[in-house]
């Protein structure tokens, strides 16, 4: 049975450009008056529990326990937060969705933010979506121009206001806290948890942090049921996923599917395979802070649970496919600069521990490695591991330790050889 | 309240306690550089996780609340794994200065990494190279080499005097410590970083290459005299092998007065206790002369001087005028030496317009008060007020003036400053005897007939009353010089040159005086005066 | 320094949010646009105006790659340089832009025309390797698009975007 796409309906026919008029000629803005006519919040919340909607940002936590969370009876404002601040390297799929159906998630926040009590929402875009996050404004003034925001939406007695708001470039504000931060005006440095965001999130009230992803599912699940959701993919990782698709690839892009998907039919069924004959050597399956796999993985399923236990993880659904040229070593370096270049700073193992790992690696690729670095760099990954307050230090520490895992002989050969064997250095 | 063990000590605190307080209740120091009980908790230098029983990771323990039954290990293997990792990235960057660095020999970054840390570096790579001096403002200099960003300095600008002029800039492992362009760091408090920064990233500029912190081997505990909230102070003395010298002045916890803190005035304010300037030997003047002159001739003379008074006008042509600069117990004796050996009624120590009002103010909500003395509170408390028919300092001074007061002491006041508008050369010049205690020439003392060197409040033993009402010692951490009596010894011997007996001098024997009498010291002895201080009410 | 104009949008923005601070970073972003770059002067501008220590906003502007507190060029190129970019070419575009313009990555030319930054993953890489010149999306760009595209650039033919 050929899968149905969900959040990718429309973007494909020709033209289509997501203005109100197309989203809802095409049957968009049907869930959001069922939801504030038919349905309580409660209501609203459990059927998202019973959907088995996972948070599509990186963590997976199910989002309907999440809004769960959000106290009845707090007198304070409670907040959503649209995570927008797409940042994982290898992952590009919420970019698209703002950019090309932005209506869609509008739709999705309006129905979230009733379903936890929130009259003032926004959209944490990442500074560089300069383009998507004028799409989100001009997709907010249709809403609305429509009712669908403002006082008493669609006469049912429900506020909400909902404002784009800019970053300005780091990959930690796509942590939640450190998103929360950034959006009071601060560095972006994540919080300590407890409390976790529902309890006291944004201006110190109740917050749901969603991601676009997640939040964009939410009017099919209202629309077509909990049920029909649930029947989507595997039990435990229900629900369409978007894959983003990019390396060595014959067509990189965004792929709508089941997460009972394979590696192997992602890579090869859907993106084509590896072009100019060339073989797969390595494949990052959640966005780059994903432990690496290999061609003995290929018949992994992409849900969280089963890439887990490949001793990965499904993180943010970007899948970076690397042919048999890439120096892992290479690789290597290049993803920990990133991490070094991302640490917000405070806790002193990220701090320290980013840029160390980040110098070691350089040095193994430029030649100048010593044989008792590859030790040195695994217990430094262990002590980078679960000891600071958020998991960018994990982030760092695990794909490195995966490609000493699987390649470690390809780090060796760098340190005996005192250089990069890979053609062009490795300088790829 | 929860009840937990901390390395198999049981510990019973209120709920909501931390870890690190708990442990901190049973004598457990967890090592710390971003906490500090004064400050925000920010929990991100990670050198105090520990290890509790049925948690997955490692919690830190400034910031994780104690749970009934809960089970704590500050010493597993686990933690000090962690604990050797955190130091080891921490000295990645870290510059080996120690030899040249203040904090050496007192610096936590060395203390823990001798206690917890590697032995030596597994890292052969450079470590980043930064600013290493930085003149931050009047009293700080800045190494951001050695700074390990534990941002305590930052949190206490934003929080204490609220000022901010700190920040971190830059992000990760280009994260440094800075001041806007243009500003300095100049508040109040500013001292304060000094203490906080648990490396010598920010040093004294005062005090730096000062000394070696185990040549300060006297750290005696007072109480700042600069103003009446009387912050509790450690006055580090080098030894006398190497020039006994107050060199430092440092805050002493007491969580009823300073917390943890103190004013710049006070930390930075006390070279003048070295000053060559300062009077050291009495003098005496007579017919525009003056001349050094023993304690014994000079209190011979002044006691001459005081029966000759006494005889022809009576004890009314004598007047006191104390200090609130003055300790309890100087008080205490000079109230006894004039109102009840000499019978004058005059006795004063207002010299200050915010003495008449009921109380000072504090003067930024913080530490500061409106009231630059210490013991005003104390002066009060022991009745160094005109007794009846007695004058107050005008009046003492308009007496003077007029002819009818003959004789007056005025102790450590420059009342020819305090009051420049009234005619104080004419009013002292006319006097028989003016007798004039101070630690330096002033323009009162250059109207003396007899000038008695004053110690300084480091040099005495004794106490103040802070305006709280709490009474706090002040002990001796400098040898006072060997030609200067204190004042108590000055006017035990006048006495006995007047045929009078004014009893014990030291503070047990003066306090032992003062419990006997009503008022707002009854019952008090010196040893029931904690390093804390006492509240009387609260006793 | 601050014209009106802004001034008015700003006093606008400042209204949407329950505490003003959290203007603080699209505050940055449009005085940024108009002063050229964070100046010390831009920021004791924006500290006075949403009365928050000079040093503070420093703090917070330091923080983000987007904001520069240095002097930058007119144009500002931002090369993605990670993993599937990297993979894909870019450190090509890096040492050909180098070459082109004559000036390093992160420097500016000495007409103050461009700016070169290395950039983190920018979320293009199924159009690896990809650029973006004043907030405007370059994707798949090869170093004969390059030529291309500083050629319109000079001639003041591509349109940016107010970051």
């Amino acid at each position: 049975m050929a899968f149905e796409k969900i959040l990718t309906r429309y973007t494909n026919i020709p033209n289509y450009t997501g203005t109100i008029d197309e989203y809802i000629a095409h049957g968009g803005y049907q869930a959001l008056p069922k939801a504030l006519r038919e349905l309580q919040p409660a209501d609203l919340i459990e059927t998202v529990k019973r959907s088995g909607l996972r948070g599509r940002g990186g963590a997976g936590f199910p989002c309907g326990v999440k809004w769960g969370f959000i106290p009845k009876d707090s007198p304070k404002a409670k907040y959503l937060v649209c995570n927008c601040d797409e940042s994982e390297p290898g992952t590009f799929k919420d970019r698209m969705l703002i950019e090309e159906e932005p209506h869609q998630l509008i739709e999705g926040l309006i129905i979230s933010s009733y379903a936890i009590g929130c009259r003032l929402a926004f959209i944490y875009c990442r500074g560089e979506f300069v383009y998507g996050a004028q799409v989100l404004e001009r997709a907010l003034r249709e809403a609305y121009g429509r009712g669908f925001l403002g006082r008493n939406i669609l006469g049912s007695g429900f506020d909400l206001d909902v404002h784009v708001h800019r970053g300005a470039g780091a990959y930690i504000c796509g942590e939640e806290t450190g998103l929360l931060e950034s959006l009071e005006g601060k560095r972006g440095q994540p919080r300590m948890k407890p409390p976790f965001p529902a309890i006291s999130g944004l201006y110190r009230s109740p917050t749901v942090v969603n991601n676009v992803e997640t939040l964009s599912n939410i009017p099919h699940i209202v629309l077509r049921g909990a049920e029909w959701f649930a029947s989507i993919g595997p039990p435990k990782s229900a629900g369409p996923r978007l894959f983003s698709v990019s390396g060595h690839v014959e067509r990189p892009g965004n792929y709508e599917l089941p997460m009972s998907i394979t590696l192997r039919e992602l890579i090869f069924d859907h993106a084509g395979g590896i072009p100019n004959g060339r073989r797969l050597k390595a494949v990052i399956p959640g966005g780059s802070s994903a432990p690496v796999l290999t061609e003995q993985h290929l018949d992994v399923p992409m849900d969280f649970e089963s890439l887990a236990a490949a001793g990965s993880m499904g993180g943010s659904g970007g899948v970076i496919v690397m042919n048999d040229t890439v120096c892992m070593v290479r690789v290597g370096e290049i993803v920990s600069r990133f991490y070094h270049h991302e640490s917000c700073g405070q806790c002193t193992q990220c701090r320290e521990g980013t840029a160390w790992l980040h110098k070691v690696l350089r040095r193994i690729e430029h030649g100048q490695g010593r044989k008792e670095d590859l030790d040195v760099l695994l217990d430094m990954c262990d002590n980078m591991k679960g000891k600071t307050i958020c998991v960018l230090s994990d982030a760092a520490a695990m794909p490195i330790e995966s490609y000493l895992k699987h390649f470690r002989e390809e780090f060796e050969i760098h340190i005996r050889g005192r250089a990069c064997p890979f053609e062009g250095k490795g300088a790829f | 309240m929860p009840t937990l063990k901390i390395d198999g000590v049981e510990v019973t605190v209120p709920a909501q306690t931390t870890i690190i307080e708990a442990a901190e209740r049973v004598g457990i120091e967890i090592p710390r550089y971003c906490y500090h009980p004064g400050l925000s908790v920010v929990g991100q230098c990670r050198m105090c996780q520990v290890e509790v029983e049925r948690m997955p990771k490692l919690a830190i323990a400034c910031n994780t609340p104690v749970a009934d039954g809960m089970v704590v290990s500050t010493r597993s293997p686990k933690v000090e794994k962690a604990r050797r990792a955190v130091l080891e990235f921490y000295l990645l960057n870290h510059p080996l200065d120690c030899p040249i660095c203040d904090k050496g020999g007192e610096c936590p970054l060395q203390d823990y990494t001798l206690t917890y840390g590697p032995g030596e570096s597994r890292s052969v790579e450079e470590k980043i190279q930064r600013v290493k001096h930085k003149v931050l403002g009047p009293h700080i200099v800045f190494d951001a080499e050695r700074c390990i960003l534990c941002t305590r300095c930052v949190r206490f600008c934003h929080e204490m005097p609220k000022t901010g002029e700190l920040g971190v800039f830059s992000r990760g492992d280009q994260s440094e410590i800075n001041l806007f362009p243009g500003k300095v760091l100049d508040n109040a408090y500013s001292g304060n970083v000094i203490d906080l920064c648990p490396v010598g990233a920010l040093t004294s500029r005062q005090y730096r290459f000062q000394s070696r912190p185990w040549d300060l081997v006297r750290h005696t505990e007072s109480v700042c005299p600069l103003c009446s909230n009387g912050c509790n102070v450690v006055l580090d003395v080098r030894h006398r092998q190497r020039g006994e010298e107050l060199l430092r002045i440092r805050p002493r916890e007491n969580q009823a007065v300073n917390r943890w803190w103190m004013c710049d005035e006070g930390r930075f304010t006390f070279t003048s206790l070295h000053d060559p300037a300062r009077l050291r030997v009495p003098t005496w003047c007579e017919n525009g002369r003056r001349a050094e002159m023993g304690y014994d001739d000079l209190l011979l003379r002044a006691a001459r001087a005081i029966r000759r008074v006494v005889e022809a006008h009576g004890p009314e042509a004598v007047g006191c005028i104390a200090s609130s600069r003055q300790t309890n117990e100087e008080l205490f004796l000079v109230r006894r030496f004039f109102r009840e050996f000499l019978g004058t009624p005059h006795l004063d120590f207002r010299v200050r317009s915010v003495q008449f009002q009921a109380s000072d103010a504090s003067e930024d909500g913080i530490l500061r008060r409106t009231d630059k003395t210490a013991n005003t509170r104390g002066a009060r408390d022991l009745d160094i007020r005109p007794g009846p028919g007695g004058l107050d300092v005008a009046g003492m001074i308009a007496a003077a003036s007029e002819g009818r007061m003959k004789a007056l002491f005025v102790f450590e006041e420059d009342l020819v400053r305090a009051f420049p508008d009234r005619p104080l050369r004419q009013a002292l010049g006319r006097l028989d005897l003016l007798v004039a205690s101070s630690m330096f020439s002033t323009e009162t003392t250059a109207l003396a007939h007899a000038v008695l060197p004053a110690l300084g409040f480091a040099e005495k033993e004794g106490s103040f009353t802070n305006f709280q009402g709490r009474v706090q010692k002040i002990h001796r951490a400098l040898t006072p010089h060997v030609a200067s009596q204190s004042l108590p010894e000055a006017l035990r011997d006048l006495a006995v040159d007047l045929g009078r007996d004014l009893g014990g001098i030291e503070p047990e024997q003066v306090w032992a005086a003062i419990g006997e009498r009503p008022g707002a010291y009854q019952g008090i002895a010196w040893k029931d005066i904690g390093d804390l201080g006492l509240l009387p009410e609260e006793s | 320094m601050i014209s009106d104009e802004t001034k008015k949008r700003l006093d606008e923005l400042v209204k949407r949010y329950p505490e003003k601070r959290s203007a603080l970073i699209p505050i940055l972003h449009d005085v940024q646009a108009e002063v050229g770059y964070l100046s010390p002067e831009a920021i004791a501008w924006v500290a006075a105006y949403l009365t928050l220590s000079p040093a503070d906003v420093m703090s917070v502007a330091s923080f983000y790659d987007m904001l520069h507190l240095e002097p930058v060029g007119k144009h500002m190129i931002y090369v993605c340089h990670n993993l599937t970019c990297s993979l894909l070419g870019a450190e090509r575009l890096i040492r050909h832009l180098e070459n082109r313009l004559g000036i390093r990555m992160g420097e500016t030319t000495p007409d103050g025309l461009i700016s070169l930054k290395r950039m983190e993953c920018l979320a293009s890489c199924g159009t690896a390797p990809a650029i973006q010149i004043d907030g405007v999306f370059y994707e798949r760009v090869t170093p004969q698009t390059l030529d291309e595209l500083l050629e319109k650039l000079r001639n003041g033919r591509l349109q940016g975007s107010r970051t």
